[in-house]
């Protein structure tokens, strides 16, 4: 086990049980329990509106959960966020007008006692020929990185990061996550909220996943991949009955609109034999899946209930 | 804090809108209207117009750096990006306020000059550095003022709240119109406005006579009930956020 700065072992990150309720009816962070462990590098996906951001905040101490306990190095968030332990890279931050990427980035050095070279900055984050530019002159890729280089002035043991790369192109997408490797080798933990499957299994050695305020799963990308297998069934039937169908091999999930069917299933080669032996008579049969993002998909409807009848 | 403090600073002076509304605007009205002849109250038009000046550039400076800028870094994020930093909530703070008051120091310069140069105004030093102590005091309220703009409104709504308050209070309190040539009705509103208060120790400093009492002390009271609010409205902000 990695030793933090206070020389206790412990998680980098234990949240233990945390609500957080904005409006009586709903639930940002529902009953959520995980740790994290130094060296970690961890990614936080799901849908929009699935508590990444809320749960992010919560450990930068921005917000503070309604309920439920919250431990960063073994302290408080705010305490760790003082002694510039953790940093983090919020999602839609802006910069101050009228400041020039250099000025940006030495403030930010000045703040924190370790810290980073700025040559060693503006190569992180790919910002080497921006730094005599004036904040508003950036685009928002560029402002991204920039960003990204604040949050890495101070030689913090645990990094947060809220979708880092949404408005990055391909190439600043790739340079970002081989930054992230670097800072990951150093020995830094880092925690990152994406919707882009890819580069949660392609950039963590964990992933969690959320919906509607809850983990759905938790493991190892490998783990987390084996949800691939799952292959959506799209048919039609006379009076199909989902039912029915809910009850054949391997069916996860079954939608009906109408005559036309949507199953979903964990292994179609069982599925499809028991489907045609059902009898209805099926027609036009499209098999789909395969990949994350129908594993994601298969894990959050799993989670909003089973069966959804009615028009879509 | 100092880094903070010369970071902010330097990018209020990129800021082409304030520095016309400091300097700019306050210079053009006094190269128009100084040489008008006249005195009123032993002061010369020159005199008496280089201490409004002087008072208006202040309060707009004061104002600036805690509130339009503040409205739109709290609304863009910035602020929340500062949150997660090591910096406090109360350096951070403390850095605002001495912003706010450090950047009125060029339209100052500019306008004593003005008076010297075109206005013909002769003081003694003593009395330059008593207008200059109260100006640089007596603007704290209008930061205060200013944070409260900052923490109430959002971005675009905080420019106009500031120009409204900045103009009414310029009005109202004397600084652009005589107070003596104000309806009754208006002289009342004056007598509790900061802008009034400030402005007439501008003048008591200028013509050398006793500051008044009356005046510090309607700062002093504007200044605890801005802070209480500003503090109100910004814990109110971080902890229902």
């Amino acid at each position: 086990m990695i030793t933090n700065s206070k020389g206790a072992t412990g998680p980098a990150v234990a949240f233990r049980d945390v609500v957080k309720v904005y409006h009586p009816d709903i639930k940002a962070l529902d009953h959520v329990t995980f740790d994290i462990q130094p060296g970690e590098t961890v990614a936080l996906l799901g849908p929009n509106g699935a508590g990444k951001s809320t749960a992010i905040d919560t450990m930068l101490g921005l917000r503070a959960p309604t309920s439920g306990e919250v431990r960063i190095l073994g302290g408080s968030p705010a305490a760790a966020v003082a002694a510039g332990q953790i940093s983090g890279m919020l999602q839609n931050g802006g910069l101050p007008e009228g400041a020039k990427v250099s000025e940006l980035i030495g403030l930010f050095r000045q703040l924190y006692r370790d810290r980073r070279s700025t040559t060693e900055l503006l190569t992180l984050a790919g910002i080497a020929d921006l730094a005599d530019r004036r904040v508003e002159k950036l685009s928002g890729g560029q402002t991204q990185r920039v960003r990204f280089a604040l949050a890495l002035a101070g030689n913090a043991e645990l990094l947060f990061l809220d979708e880092p790369t949404a408005a990055l192109d391909v190439e600043a997408r790739r340079h970002f996550w081989q930054s992230v490797d670097t800072i990951a080798r150093q020995g830094a933990t880092v925690l990152f909220a994406t919707h882009y499957l890819e580069e949660a299994d392609a950039n963590a050695t964990r992933i969690i996943v959320v919906n509607h305020g809850r983990v759905i799963a938790d493991g190892t990308p490998a783990q987390i991949k084996a949800f691939t297998a799952i292959r959506t069934l799209r048919f039609g039937a006379q009076a199909p009955d989902p039912s029915e169908l809910l009850k054949l091999p391997g069916v996860t999930d079954v939608v009906v609109n109408g005559d036309a069917v949507t199953v979903r299933t964990s292994d179609a080669d069982d599925t499809l034999p028991a489907l045609y032996a059902l009898g209805p008579q099926i027609k036009s049969m499209e098999v789909g899946g395969g990949g994350l993002e129908e594993a994601l998909i298969a894990l959050t409807t799993a989670d909003n209930g089973p069966v959804t009848e009615g028009v879509a | 804090m100092a880094a903070f403090l010369r970071f902010e600073i330097v990018r209020g002076l990129r800021n082409v809108r304030f520095v016309v509304f400091i300097a700019g605007f306050p210079v053009l009205l006094y190269l128009i209207y100084a040489k008008q002849t006249g005195t009123s109250q032993g002061l010369t038009v020159a005199a008496i117009l280089m201490v409004s000046m002087a008072v208006w550039s202040g309060m707009g400076s004061a104002m600036f750096a805690t509130g339009p800028q503040l409205a739109k870094e709290r609304q863009n994020g910035w602020m929340r990006q500062l949150r997660v930093s090591p910096i406090s909530a109360p350096r951070w703070f403390t850095a605002k306020l001495a912003q706010g008051l450090l950047l009125i120091i060029p339209g100052f310069v500019l306008l004593i000059l003005l008076g010297f140069g075109y206005g013909h105004v002769h003081l003694a030093a003593g009395r330059v550095a008593t207008l200059a102590a109260v100006i640089l005091l007596g603007v704290i309220p209008f930061c205060a003022l200013g944070l409260v703009i900052g923490l109430m409104f959002d971005g675009q709504t905080a420019q106009v709240a500031q120009m409204l308050t900045l103009l009414v209070l310029a009005f109202l309190g004397g600084i652009f119109i005589p107070y003596s040539n104000l309806p009754h009705v208006m002289q009342e509103i004056a007598n509790v406005l900061p802008s009034y208060h400030l402005v007439q120790l501008g003048w008591n400093a200028v013509a050398g006579r006793a500051l008044g009492v009356r005046h510090v002390l309607a700062l002093a009271a504007w200044t605890v009930a801005l802070g209480l609010i500003a503090v109100w409205r910004w814990r109110q902000e971080s902890t229902t956020a």
